[in-house]
Order: structure tokens, then C-alpha cells, then sequence
């Protein structure tokens, strides 16, 4: 535990920053990160069944077998085996919002990427496939899942190789995305949601119905969620470079107010799907938003 | 150059104000990039539409303040025309009009108020300058100017303000102001004004602000208020009198019903008396609610017969003019009623079918303190009977009459008796028809012929009932009220039916329609026909309660209907009447304060006379005298207006000269104006600076 908090000191944002290569970046914050931690995030979810035993007391209730106590008038516990082909899809929005860079020593893109690359160096440790989907008004890229530690490198060299670019068309991807995914597996969108919420909540609906495990990681600059602007400003947009001049101090409470209703949309009508919604700050250190990830998926485990 | 008010430069410091806000929230717009502009525009619309709002406010404010700086350019000023501002040297016209109505008889202070508005009026005529023209006005009910054209002469109209007295009448605004107006419309050449010297009573001005517009005035007439007097004093007055008995006889006690109230807002007691012909009689102590009215009852009697005065009076306070109230009422001496029944027939018992006519005007029979006294004669002993001295005669189911007693009784109907017949089976129709109103030619003494009887009043096998009785007539009028009887309970089993003559009332009918009662006016006495017996052999109307009250409305109308009655006016009301020419010799009004004065008469058709008089401007008793002032032909009493409301006083404007200021100084004020161009400066430079602030002020918190 010393040494994880430790570690966990040098997952700063700034200091990743400064690594120029993802796969490292990956590696020091889940190795940071993880250390210490027993169960892996995705028990439960992709499992085969192994055999029966006594029950003991202390096992918890759900897992008794009571088809087998109505044959045999005896306790027995279903013990179950992880499966090692569980498939990650990491699917990172790469549009022209995605580039903002705050005041923050790392651009949107650079911080969801190395959140993703975290994310896939964790899953292919645990002999799980991933893979990596790009989009941004259709889909760029797809890279299909695979296991072992060789497909990290694929990965995070593709994930380094993008470029925020482009308008946002969210829908439209993640249709293309749900239909090249043949298998059912966990899906980990990262994006900033810069499109119509209702498209979006419905698309995500749509996934969910055909048994994908959905997490949402909601990517947010400091700036997006506090607006610290004060004067006359025009702003430019980073997709479709219009402008607009306005006064960013009589607007601040109307647009805080709106960001505030946005997030609570989003955060309502995902979880009532099922859908794990996670702010990602990029102020905020990555362990922390890695942290309440795990903390997410060993409560979903849980149920 | 120089400046009226060099203070007023002061405020260029305000100019500081906006060029300090200008250069504290200036703004250079700064490019910023931003990941996507889809909340700030939505966010911006929302705002931009919120600030619609505050720029129409702004709008408005800039709008306002322009119109100030036109205002103050242009130097308004208040209390008189411009035009007549802009040239001091105009003349003025002007009506003055002094409220004389009863209401400023009261003291305020233990000053007259009347008194104190004769003062303010002759204060306003002092400052007439050479060329000015004005009138002077009354506003009492009705009002009137003194002098219909204005004049140049201030002596005069001075003069005429000096001898102006209070009247006892009400107040009408219209009657003065509206011919003040008239007046003055046509004259746009003068400073026009009309000065209202009035205690403004609530009254007064309530239905003359509810009926014109006063905004309507032309704006050159100024109608200045001068009012006068204080709040409302506490009051009590005297606001009813009346006998409480149909007829009043000589030596009868009736009960005097005076009406009290109490104007003020504590319980106060008074004595109140009462004189008859000016002679005090009675007095009794009353206490009285506090707003709230009170009957007392004081019995007296009356010795004089003809016109009496009756004045009711308390003990007199700040208001002193409704404090004693008059009444005229006619006293009569008893009334001897003559009832001539059928002779009884030899060998048969005395006739009792008078019986339940003289019990019902006499019961018990006695020769005083009774309205009427009762003789009864059978025809025979009627031949002799002095007619002249009854009020009035009843003919009871009689077969023939004498026919000298029928001459007599023709006269005595003409020169102004009264007969009254009643029918029975000794009637027979054909020498009824043919003796009492044929052969009489013009002096007949029925109103109406007699044919067949109906009904069948041995077997009683149908029972008549009156209907449509003549509710405004005197003999049936008493009935009209709730819980009086109603005569049409009785039933007629047998009567005569009857055609009434032209000019004959019907006063009743039977149930089937056929006349019942009938009554006819004939030279100055009147004649009435009751189609069925005076006693229970046709009906038992008779033994119903409604019988004695209906005998006896029915004589006391017939009496009274000859005598002029004129009961009780307000002051300045017209007084007219007709009457016949021989009452019409050398008429006079003689006046409370016994001044007598000549009535004017015209002669109209059937030698009546129409007299006609409004000198009814005091309170008190007047008589009308004919024969030169020898006879009394009628009275009647001239009252203040009953005020059944505590008199409210409307508060005073500021025009109406509260404070210090003496009449002299408010009238040279509100003729020179008020100079507005100050107060529209002032309001222009708060105005600029609660604009300056508005216009910048932040519509969001700065961000720390």
C-alpha cells in the first residue's frame, strides 16, 4: 500500500505529460495504480461455471445452487472460473473539441488516450482482448481485439498517431461502431459529448440492449466546467471554426447552469440503462478517475 | 450670460457619473478557442432574450428623460394658462361664487363659517385690477348668478357678496358652476378663473363630480377651490315631525312622533319641546345613540280649529339651522255625521239598520273626545234636520224621499257636503233613477243609475266578494299595508248592480266585475254609493274589522278633500295649487317672520285658480291668506333638508390653502402658477444617473 501511494504521486497529469511514449504512460499508471488490488475489475461478467462445494457459513446466499438442494436436501455453492477471452472495445471520440487544451498541461485527446492505453495494458495483462475504435463525424479507425501484451504496442501507437480533427457526429459512429462489434464485450466510450445528448443517450440504449457492458468516461476541461472567462470574447469553435462574440461574464451563470443540466442529463438517463457515466476532469489525476472507474465495475461485479 | 438658479450648474458634476461607469466597465474582446460552441450560443440566446427586457426598460427611462429635458426647455408652469402667463399686462374675468347653503350656517370655531367664506370672497373681489371683469355667484339649491354678465364695477359686486344671505336650502353645484363656465368660455382673451368658496360638503360635490366631467373645463378656466370651515361638528338635529292620526279634532290628545338624530360619534342627550302656535306646550329629555336616529312620542292637544304651528325644537349646537323643525296641520272640529234611516212601519219594531254605522263612528256614543259625532233621524224627522252643520249625511236603504228633503240635500251636496247612500231591499231602482238623479237635472246625487239586484241574500247560496279596490283612494289606501285586513274577505250575498256615471270612480268591484263602491265629486261635496246594506242583512262586512276603518277613511277623505293641503317643503322649493275663485280673493303669503306678501294667481277653466309662489326661502310656518289677510286658506312648513348621513367634509387640496398662507397669498399663487422647470431640471439629473447605473449595471456575479 506504501508503495502504491507512492506511485500515485507521479500520476499527476502534468508529470505523464512529460512521457512521450503512451505504452509507458500506460504501464506507470496502472502499475501505480493496481498494485494491491486482488480481484480483477471484471469478475464476474465473462465466466464459466467450475463445480460445486459445501457450503460453508460466511458464503454468501445468492451463490447456493437450489436446484441441487431440492434434488439432494443438501447446500452446495456454484463455483465459477474466469474466462480469459473477455473483449475490451476502447472507442475514443477524436473530434476538433477533443483537442482543447486548457489551462491544463493536457489536451482532452491526450488525457482520454492515455486514460484508454491505461485501460488496455490492465485488460491485456489479465489475458482479455482489446481493441481500439477512432471516430469523429463516421468512424476512422478500427483495430480489432487481441490478446497479449505485443497488441499493446498496436494500440497505443495508433491511439499517439490521432489527431483531434474533424466535427463531432456521435450517433452516426456509434452505429458503425455496434455493428462491427461481433462479439459481445465491454465497450468504453471516451468522448466529450459535444452532440445532441438525446441521439446520444439513444445510441448507447441501443448497445446495451444487445448485452454490451457500457462505460461512458465523460472528458471535461476545467474550462468546460467552470467557465473562467471574464471580458468581452470571441470564442472559436475547434470543429466547425465559427466564432461568436459575446460577454463571457454576463454569460457564465446561464452556460455553468447548462453544462450542470447536460452532465445531470446524462448521468440519469445512463444509469437508469445501466450505463456506467464517469466524469473525467482532466484537471483531475488519472488514478482518480481510474479509481472511481474500478470502484464502478467491482460494485457492478457486486450485484 | 447669466443664470436664474447658478446652483443648477452643480449638477455638470454628474457628468463625472457616466464617463467614470464608461471607462470602469470598457471591454476589448479577446479570441479564445473553446472545444464547442453549442451551449454558449444557446446560452447566449437565452440571455440576449432577458436582456430585451432591460433594454426596453432602459427605452423608457432614456425616453423620459428626453421628455424632462423638453419639459425643462420649455419651462412649464402650473396654476394658469401660458398664454395668459405670457403676458402679465392680460386682464382677468372671473366668477366668484360664495356657497350660502344651509350647511355653512354652522360656526367652526365659534366663527361663522359663513361669515368666514363672505370674508374670503370679498379678499379674492379686492385684488380686481382696472379691466378685469368679474360676477358673483350663489351656490345654494338652486344656485344662480347675482349678476348674469360680468361687470367692471368691484363696488358693486363687493357689495352684493356683503348682503348675500344664508339660505336654508341645499347645495347644487351645476346651477353655478355650469353658467360660471358658460360665461367665461367666450372670453379666451382673459385670464379666466372660478373661485368656489365652499365648506365642501360630500353631499354637495358627489352628484356634481359623478354627473360632469370636470377634466373637461377648458383648460384656460382655472376652477380654483377656496374652501372654508372645518371637519364635521358634532350635530344633532331634529328630522322628522308628524301627527301620528289621520284627522285631528279639537280637544282630542294625538300623539307627536319627532324624530332625532344624533351626528356625532358620542351618546348625547337633549331636550326636546314642543309649541303649538308658538306657545310652548311640552318638553321631554332624550338620550341618543351616537350615530343614530330616535323617535319620540309627545302628546298634545289642539284648541284651535283651521291651521296650527307645530314646532319641534332641541337645544341648539354648532349646526343651529336643523335643530327646531315646523309642521302645518289642520285641526277640525268633531264631526257630526247625520244618518237618516227608514221610518219604522206601523206596528213593527224600531229600525236598527243604522246600527253598525253608528257604532263604527261612535261606539260608545259619546259627545266628546270622538272624531265623530253621530245623529240619527228617520226620514220623516230628516225633513227638518239643519243639513249645513254635518260634515256629512248617510241615506240608509231608504225607499222615497221627500222631495223638498231631496232639494235640500242636492244643495247641500253642491255647496260642499258629502253623502254617502247605502242600498237595501226597500230600494227601488226606477224611482231612485228618476227622483235623485233625473229630475235633479245637473244637480243629481248619485254617481251612478241603479238597475237590478243580484245575488240572493235569504238563501246566501253565492257569496260576492270585492275585488280591485282603489288602493290609491283614501278609503281603501290604509289596507295597501301589511297586516291592515283586507276588506275583500267580506262577502256580499245581494247588491244592486249599477252603472257608474262618467265621471264617477269606481272604487270597488265585485268578484264577477260588477261595480261595487262608487264615488263622485259633485259641485264641492262628493257623493259615494255602496251597492249593498248598511247593516248584516246583504253582507257581513259589517261584523269584519275592516268595516270601522273603512267608514271611517272614508268620511275623514271626504272631509279633508276640500281643504288645501301643502304639507311640509324644502327651502327654495316651489309652492303652487289650485284653488277655486272665490278662495282666490286678494291672496297673501305670510312668512315666518310675519312679513306678508302678495301671491300672483292665474285663472284657468271652471273659475279654479293656479297660484304659485317660491318666496319659500326661510325655515318655519307660512300661512296662505285670503279675503286681504282675513282668512286662513292653508299652511305649511318649509324645513331644512333632512341630512340623514353625518355631512362629510371632502379634505382639502392643496389648492384648498392649508398652512399659513392667507386667502390674499393662495389666490396670487394659484393666479400666478408654479414655476415646474426647477423640478423637471431635478428629476432630469436623478433620472441621467439612476440611467447610467441601470444601463451598465452587471447582470451576472465577476468571477473571483
Amino acid at each position: 500500500m506504501e508503495k502504491t501511494r507512492r506511485l500515485s504521486r507521479f500520476l499527476d497529469p502534468k508529470l505523464l505529460a512529460a512521457l512521450s511514449s503512451m505504452e509507458i504512460r500506460a504501464r506507470t499508471v496502472v502499475e501505480g495504480m493496481v498494485e494491491g488490488l486482488h480481484k480483477s475489475p471484471f469478475k464476474g461478467f465473462n465466466v464459466e461455471f467450475s463445480e460445486y462445494r459445501q457450503y460453508v457459513p460466511g458464503d454468501p446466499l445468492k451463490d447456493i445452487d437450489w436446484k441441487v438442494y431440492a434434488r439432494t436436501d443438501k447446500f452446495y455453492i456454484k463455483e465459477h472460473e474466469e474466462e480469459t477471452n473477455l473483449s475490451g472495445y476502447l472507442v475514443m471520440d477524436t473530434s476538433g473539441s477533443m483537442s482543447y487544451k486548457g489551462q491544463g498541461s493536457m489536451s482532452k485527446i491526450d488525457y482520454a488516450s492515455t486514460l484508454a492505453a491505461s485501460l488496455a495494458y490492465l485488460m491485456l495483462k489479465q489475458q482479455d482482448s482489446v481493441g481500439l475504435v477512432t471516430f469523429a463525424n463516421g468512424m476512422r479507425k478500427m483495430i480489432r481485439p487481441r490478446t497479449g501484451m505485443a497488441h499493446l504496442k498496436a494500440v497505443c501507437n495508433e491511439l499517439e498517431a490521432t489527431a483531434a480533427s474533424e466535427t463531432t457526429n456521435i450517433g452516426a459512429s456509434l452505429d458503425l461502431v455496434g455493428q462491427s462489434m461481433k462479439k459481445r464485450g465491454i465497450f468504453i466510450l471516451f468522448s466529450d459529448l459535444m452532440d445532441n445528448a438525446d441521439v446520444i443517450i439513444q445510441k448507447l440504449r441501443q448497445l446495451r440492449t444487445r448485452r454490451h457492458e457500457i462505460v461512458l468516461f465523460h472528458v471535461l476541461d476545467r474550462d468546460e466546467i467552470s467557465f473562467p472567462f471574464d471580458d468581452t470574447t470571441i470564442f472559436h469553435d475547434l470543429e466547425d471554426e465559427s466564432e461568436i462574440v459575446t460577454d463571457a461574464f454576463q454569460l457564465r451563470s446561464e452556460y455553468l447552469q447548462r453544462v450542470r443540466q447536460m452532465m445531470n442529463t446524462f448521468k440519469s438517463a445512463l444509469r437508469k440503462s445501466g450505463i456506467d457515466y464517469l466524469i473525467a476532469d482532466t484537471s483531475m489525476p488519472l488514478e482518480a478517475n481510474l479509481r472511481s472507474f474500478f470502484s464502478r465495475r467491482q460494485a457492478v461485479s457486486a450485484r | 450670460m447669466t443664470f436664474a438658479s447658478p446652483w443648477f450648474l452643480l449638477g455638470l458634476l454628474g457628468i463625472a457619473v457616466p464617463i467614470y461607469l464608461h471607462l470602469y466597465y470598457r471591454k476589448t474582446p479577446v479570441r479564445k478557442d473553446f472545444p464547442s460552441l453549442r451551449l454558449i450560443k444557446l446560452s447566449v440566446e437565452f440571455v440576449a432574450r432577458r436582456r430585451k427586457m432591460r433594454n426596453l426598460l432602459l427605452m423608457a427611462l432614456r425616453i423620459i428623460t428626453i421628455i424632462l429635458v423638453v419639459m425643462a426647455l420649455s419651462k412649464p408652469f402650473i396654476g394658469q394658462s401660458a398664454s395668459a402667463r405670457n403676458s402679465s399686462d392680460t386682464p382677468a374675468a372671473f366668477v366668484v361664487l360664495l356657497d350660502n347653503s344651509m350647511s355653512m350656517g354652522c360656526t367652526h370655531q365659534g366663527i361663522s363659517v359663513f361669515n368666514t367664506a363672505r370674508s374670503r370672497a370679498l379678499e379674492i373681489l379686492d385684488q380686481m385690477q382696472p379691466g378685469d371683469r368679474a360676477t358673483v355667484g350663489l351656490i345654494n339649491d338652486p344656485g344662480r348668478l347675482i349678476f348674469p354678465q360680468l361687470t367692471w364695477d368691484k363696488e358693486i359686486l363687493k357689495k352684493s357678496v356683503s348682503n348675500v344671505p344664508l339660505s336654508m336650502a341645499g347645495t347644487s353645484m351645476a346651477s353655478s358652476i355650469l353658467p360660471g363656465l358658460k360665461l367665461l368660455t367666450p372670453l379666451k382673451a382673459y385670464r379666466r378663473a372660478i373661485y368656489v368658496i365652499t365648506d365642501m360638503t360630500e353631499s354637495s360635490w358627489q352628484p356634481f363630480i359623478e354627473k360632469y366631467d370636470l377634466a373637461k373645463v377648458e383648460p384656460g378656466i382655472d376652477l380654483i377651490m377656496v374652501p372654508v370651515g372645518g371637519t364635521a361638528p358634532d350635530n344633532m338635529a331634529v328630522t322628522g315631525l308628524e301627527t301620528e292620526a289621520p284627522i285631528i279634532m279639537t280637544g282630542r290628545q294625538i300623539p307627536v312622533k319627532i324624530t332625532i338624530a344624533n351626528h356625532s360619534p358620542r351618546s348625547r342627550r337633549s331636550r326636546v319641546s314642543i309649541s303649538i302656535n308658538g306657545e310652548r306646550k311640552l318638553e321631554e329629555e332624550v338620550e341618543i345613540e351616537a350615530n343614530s336616529v330616535k323617535d319620540a312620542r309627545i302628546m298634545a292637544t289642539f284648541a284651535k280649529t283651521g291651521m296650527n304651528h307645530v314646532t319641534a325644537a332641541i337645544q341648539s349646537d354648532a349646526m343651529p339651522f336643523d335643530d327646531q323643525r315646523h309642521l302645518a296641520v289642520r285641526v277640525f272640529e268633531p264631526c257630526r255625521i247625520l244618518l237618516i234611516k227608514p221610518d219604522s212601519m206601523p206596528g213593527q219594531p224600531e229600525n236598527h239598520e243604522d246600527t253598525f254605522v253608528r257604532f263604527a263612528l261612535n261606539p260608545l256614543n259619546r259627545s266628546k273626545d270622538n272624531n265623530f259625532a253621530v245623529e240619527t233621524r228617520s226620514t220623516a224627522e230628516a225633513k227638518t234636520a239643519e243639513l249645513k252643520n254635518f260634515a256629512a249625511v248617510c241615506l240608509i236603504n231608504q225607499r222615497h224621499l221627500d222631495t223638498e228633503l231631496i232639494k235640500r240635500l242636492s244643495e247641500y251636496l253642491m255647496s260642499g257636503g258629502n253623502l254617502i247612500t247605502f242600498m237595501g231591499n226597500r230600494v227601488e231602482p226606477d224611482w231612485y233613477n228618476q227622483h235623485l238623479i233625473d229630475d235633479l237635472g245637473g244637480s243629481y246625487l248619485l254617481p251612478a243609475r241603479i238597475y237590478k239586484r243580484v245575488g240572493n241574500a235569504v238563501s246566501r247560496a253565492v257569496g260576492y266578494q270585492m275585488t280591485d279596490l282603489d288602493a290609491g283612494h283614501p278609503a281603501f289606501s290604509i289596507f295597501a299595508r301589511d297586516g291592515a285586513g283586507d276588506p275583500g274577505r267580506a262577502q256580499i250575498f245581494e247588491f244592486f248592480q249599477v252603472r257608474p256615471n262618467p265621471t264617477a270612480l269606481l272604487l270597488a268591484r265585485m268578484s264577477h266585475g260588477l261595480p261595487g263602491i262608487v264615488e263622485e265629486k259633485r259641485g264641492r261635496g262628493r257623493s259615494m254609493l255602496i251597492t249593498f246594506s248598511a247593516d248584516t242583512s246583504w253582507t257581513n262586512w259589517p261584523v269584519r274589522p275592516t268595516w270601522l276603518p273603512f267608514l271611517h277613511q272614508t268620511l275623514i277623505a271626504m272631509i279633508t278633500a276640500n281643504e288645501l293641503a301643502i304639507g311640509t317643503i324644502r327651502p327654495g322649493m316651489p309652492v303652487s295649487a289650485t284653488i277655486t275663485g272665490e278662495d282666490a280673493r286678494k291672496l297673501m303669503l305670510k312668512m315666518p317672520d310675519s312679513n306678508r306678501i302678495k301671491i300672483s294667481v292665474q285663472t284657468g277653466a271652471q273659475g279654479l285658480v293656479h297660484l304659485n309662489t317660491r318666496d319659500t326661502e326661510q325655515n318655519g310656518y307660512y300661512e296662505i291668506l285670503t279675503d286681504g289677510g282675513n282668512r286662513v286658506l292653508s299652511a305649511f312648513a318649509v324645513n331644512p333638508i333632512n341630512l340623514r348621513r353625518i355631512p362629510r367634509f371632502i379634505p382639502l387640496t392643496h389648492e384648498a390653502g392649508s398652512g399659513g398662507r392667507s386667502v390674499k397669498e393662495k389666490v396670487s399663487l394659484l393666479r400666478d402658477g408654479y414655476d415646474l422647470s426647477g423640478i423637471a431640471l431635478l428629476a432630469l439629473l436623478l433620472l441621467a444617473v439612476i440611467e447610467s447605473w441601470f444601463a451598465n449595471l452587471p447582470s451576472a456575479r465577476r468571477v473571483e
